[in-house]
């Protein structure tokens, strides 16, 4: 672990699985904050990851923030900062292309 | 009753979803226990992953799509009495095959496979049911003896049952042995991590956990499985962002996901209990029809909805 920055908090999160080397690892971050940002934007939060230090900043649009480690963590800091679970069965995940607003 | 009344012995490896049968088994296999055997892996997804995991095991059947200890019984009977018939043409008992591993999957209770053994009338001169293992997750059984009904029979029933997953139980599995003990006070009682044989903690001073009667409400809705494809338009990524939310937000109702992705990295096996993610392990290459796809086991929602999310969170960016 990184005395300054206490990263990575645990032994790798199980989403960090799927790349191994250098190039892959920074592109599934951006994609991640990609999806990320998609999903949390109707709750009025942004997540953003500039592959520069670890973790993953997510922010609301009034600007208070939080860095977490992992996807754990931006589900558990997306819930406190939006008030509510961020349920992908919710019905703003599932409508078809016919029923969207 | 002794071996050389001639009939095959079966073991009947049955466990709750995600208890670490497939585990369990994969590493008696790798050290030389059941050799010989026939291995029938049945599985109510119809792709079966466990064929994935257990890798290039000789003698290996899969009966995908169906639990054998309901719907797909007749199958099952079907295929034993066809290798019942196979095993006739044999006349030195060297060359006969003398025992069937029959792994159930996480929703099978072992009770009605040793009665359709035992009841049908070719099966019951060629196969004995030797002994019934089930695979006790030390991170989950309480909450399963608490509620689910097939949980708690699956552990009643068993001869010997296996406590998986030791390593991370400790030390709370002392309450889950001294249960058990009550539960079932015949069956030996062995500890395992990732396969290997570890030795159990002394419970003589534990309480056991009280097990309430389960009412009609603890049955719940059904429990069922779903088939996602991971298509060229959903990539890796985008899955795990879906799937660690989806475990977030409903890990109580999702009990249950396996399978392959390609990653980047290769091959990844992934599987899940409750919101309890496995280190994702990375499998040599082989066969890819079993590749991308996920089967996510589980109740309270609709399957469709699945499809729909997981398609939002893959593509909502791009468009």
């Amino acid at each position: 672990m990184c005395a300054s920055c206490g990263y990575p908090a645990a032994p790798g999160h199980w989403t960090d699985a799927g790349a191994t080397d250098p190039g892959d690892r920074i592109r599934a971050r951006f994609r991640r904050a990609q999806v990320l940002n998609a999903v949390l934007r109707p709750y009025g939060l942004t997540a953003h990851d500039g592959g520069l230090i670890p973790g993953l900043q997510i922010a609301t649009l009034s600007g208070s923030q939080t860095i977490v480690d992992d996807l754990d963590g931006v589900w558990v800091a997306a819930e406190r900062l939006a008030g509510g679970a961020v349920d992908p069965l919710d019905a703003r995940f599932v409508r078809t292309g016919s029923e969207a607003p | 009753m002794t071996r050389d009344d001639g009939r095959m012995r079966m073991t009947v490896l049955g466990g709750y979803l995600g208890s670490g049968k497939t585990t369990w088994l994969r590493h008696q296999l790798h050290h030389g226990q059941f050799k010989d055997a026939l291995v029938i892996v049945n599985e109510v997804a119809e792709t079966p992953v466990d064929a994935a995991i257990l890798g290039d095991v000789p003698n290996l059947v899969v009966l995908a799509g169906g639990c054998v200890c309901c719907e797909a019984q007749r199958e099952l009977v079907h295929l034993l009495r066809d290798v019942c018939d196979a095993r006739s043409g044999f006349d030195s008992s060297d060359e006969r095959l003398q025992r069937i591993v029959l792994e159930t999957s996480g929703l099978a209770d072992p009770r009605p496979i040793v009665e359709a053994v035992r009841n049908d009338s070719v099966l019951v001169h060629h196969i004995v049911v030797s002994e019934i293992i089930v695979a006790v997750d030390a991170l989950h059984a309480l909450e399963q003896l608490r509620s689910e009904r097939l949980g708690r029979a699956q552990m009643e029933v068993a001869d010997r049952l296996v406590v998986t997953k030791i390593d991370a139980a400790q030390p709370g599995v002392t309450r889950l042995l001294a249960t058990l003990r009550r539960l079932n006070p015949g069956a030996v009682i062995s500890g395992s991590a990732r396969g290997s044989v570890v030795s159990l903690p002394a419970c003589d001073d534990a309480d056991p956990e009280p097990m309430p009667e389960l009412s009609d409400e603890a049955a719940k809705s059904p429990i069922f499985a779903t088939k996602l494809l991971l298509d060229t338009s959903i990539d890796w990524t985008a899955f795990s962002v879906w799937l660690s939310a989806l475990l977030h937000a409903r890990g109580d109702d999702v009990l249950r996901v396996k399978g392959v992705a390609r990653t980047p990295a290769g091959r990844m096996l992934l599987q899940s209990v409750r919101k309890t993610v496995q280190s994702p392990e990375i499998l040599p290459e082989q066969d890819e029809r079993m590749d991308n796809v996920m089967v996510v086991i589980g109740r309270g929602y609709c399957a469709e909805d699945l499809r729909r999310s997981l398609q939002y969170f893959a593509t909502a960016e791009r468009t």
